[in-house]
């Protein structure tokens, strides 16, 4: 393939796909150098291609979750033999005895086998510094739990009011603390209220600068409703 | 017949077909859309490779025969249901949940929405390929097509995809003004 001539889009999928020849290779990022239009058709065809895995990452559990092989597949054709073989197998007296027996093997095949991770949001809305200590322990102290019992957990720490001084650069007692903790734990996040941001602007006249990595929402109240909705335990601290 | 080693074998085989479960049925979600209709279909693919699992000769093939075995599962049962229903027509709902409130959660949504408006082959070459991560080759060999099919459908339906997620794209910018991240 000469310089003039255009790529296929078979070809260009080939190139995001790892798909051609070390040779076809070489010609597709010769071009890639000094091709605009090329750059953001692969651009795009990388974005679609993470977007589809991304979409399918975190699957729906079925209802029933068949956890081994069987010629039968239905859970409730499943379930209902079982306990039929139990009812049939037991009988008599053992029969009244038997009623937990079915429905603890029931409940553990129904259980889902991906767990879900447990969302905990705290929020915090008084300045203190002893508080705000009291606060970033207790955080700590949760998330060590969740990584010592290997649970998936998300938590949110929601500051708004005074609790923002808790995410100020320049005023947060417990800066490094926060960066260090952002770093330890993945699924942490510290999130601040944009209007009380704005009223410190207006009131007091300051900017606020807010440590690296803090996430900002429109609202601190509105985003713990809509946390509570999404069925995220509230702490207040 | 050495009966413990036929019983070990297949106790073993048994263990590895286990294995592949959450591959296929994210597989079969992707394609159906329906958690209890792909969860069928896993468990059909698993049980007909246990009964064949004699029948396969290259273990390293095993799961470009498994992926085989679900697609002709899953177009046997829409053979079946083709006159009732046409899951290619279905359009995926989204149903008030407290997730749809998450915007993460939100695109997801949206990208399987757009995935099941494709053509079937189309989801299948773009599912095998973007989350399985599967070689056009090795398509080509379980969905029984040639490669340059493979690549073409490949082709449109990432064009399309990109088709119709595009016309989210003002939305989405639109939402995302109101959160943001400082560095």
């Amino acid at each position: 393939m000469n310089k003039e001539q255009q790529f296929s889009e078979e070809f260009i999928n080939a190139f995001v796909d790892d798909e051609l020849t070390p040779d076809e290779k070489a010609q597709a990022y010769a071009r890639l150098g000094d091709d605009v239009l090329l750059n953001r058709q692969v651009c795009e065809l990388r974005k679609v291609r993470d977007l589809v895995s991304l979409a399918y990452r975190h699957v729906p559990a079925p209802a029933c979750s068949t956890s081994a092989i069987a010629v039968g597949h239905k859970c409730s054709t499943a379930i209902a033999a079982g306990l039929a073989l139990v009812v049939g197998g037991l009988g008599g007296w053992f029969l009244n005895q038997a009623s937990h027996v079915p429905d603890n093997a029931v409940v553990a095949q129904v259980a889902p086998a991906a767990e879900d991770p447990a969302k905990v949001l705290f929020h915090v809305s008084e300045g203190n510094p002893e508080h705000l200590k009291t606060v970033l322990d207790e955080v700590e102290n949760l998330m060590k739990f969740y990584r010592q019992t290997q649970q998936k957990a998300r938590v949110e720490v929601i500051t708004n009011g005074g609790g923002l001084s808790l995410l100020m650069a320049g005023i947060s007692p417990y800066a490094e603390r926060i960066q260090r903790m952002q770093k330890e734990y993945n699924d942490l996040t510290f999130v601040a209220c944009q209007n009380t941001i704005e009223r410190i602007q207006q009131e007091l006249g300051l900017q606020a600068k807010l440590l690296p990595g803090v996430v900002v929402i429109d609202s601190g109240v509105a985003q713990i409703m809509r946390r509570q909705n999404q069925g995220w335990a509230y702490i207040q601290v | 017949m050495d009966v413990f080693n036929f019983l070990g074998r297949t106790r073993e085989a048994k263990l590895k077909l286990e294995q592949h479960r959450q591959r296929l049925y994210r597989i079969a979600y992707s394609w159906t859309h329906n958690a209890a209709l792909a969860d069928d279909l896993v468990q059909e693919t698993l049980a007909k490779a246990l009964k064949k699992s004699g029948q396969l000769r290259d273990p390293n093939a095993g799961d470009a025969w498994l992926y085989s075995i679900l697609a002709n599962c899953y177009h046997d049962h829409f053979r079946r249901l083709r006159t009732a229903e046409e899951i290619d027509e279905n359009t995926l709902t989204h149903e008030s949940t407290p997730e749809k409130e998450s915007s993460e959660q939100e695109i997801v949504l949206k990208v399987r929405a757009a995935i099941a408006r494709l053509a079937e082959g189309q989801r299948q070459v773009v599912t095998l390929v973007d989350i399985q991560g599967l070689s056009y080759m090795e398509v080509a060999q379980i969905l029984n097509v040639p490669i340059g099919t493979v690549m073409s459908r490949l082709c449109r339906a990432r064009y399309a995809l990109k088709d119709l997620l595009g016309e989210l794209a003002p939305k989405l910018a639109a939402e995302e003004t109101k959160i943001r991240r400082i560095k």
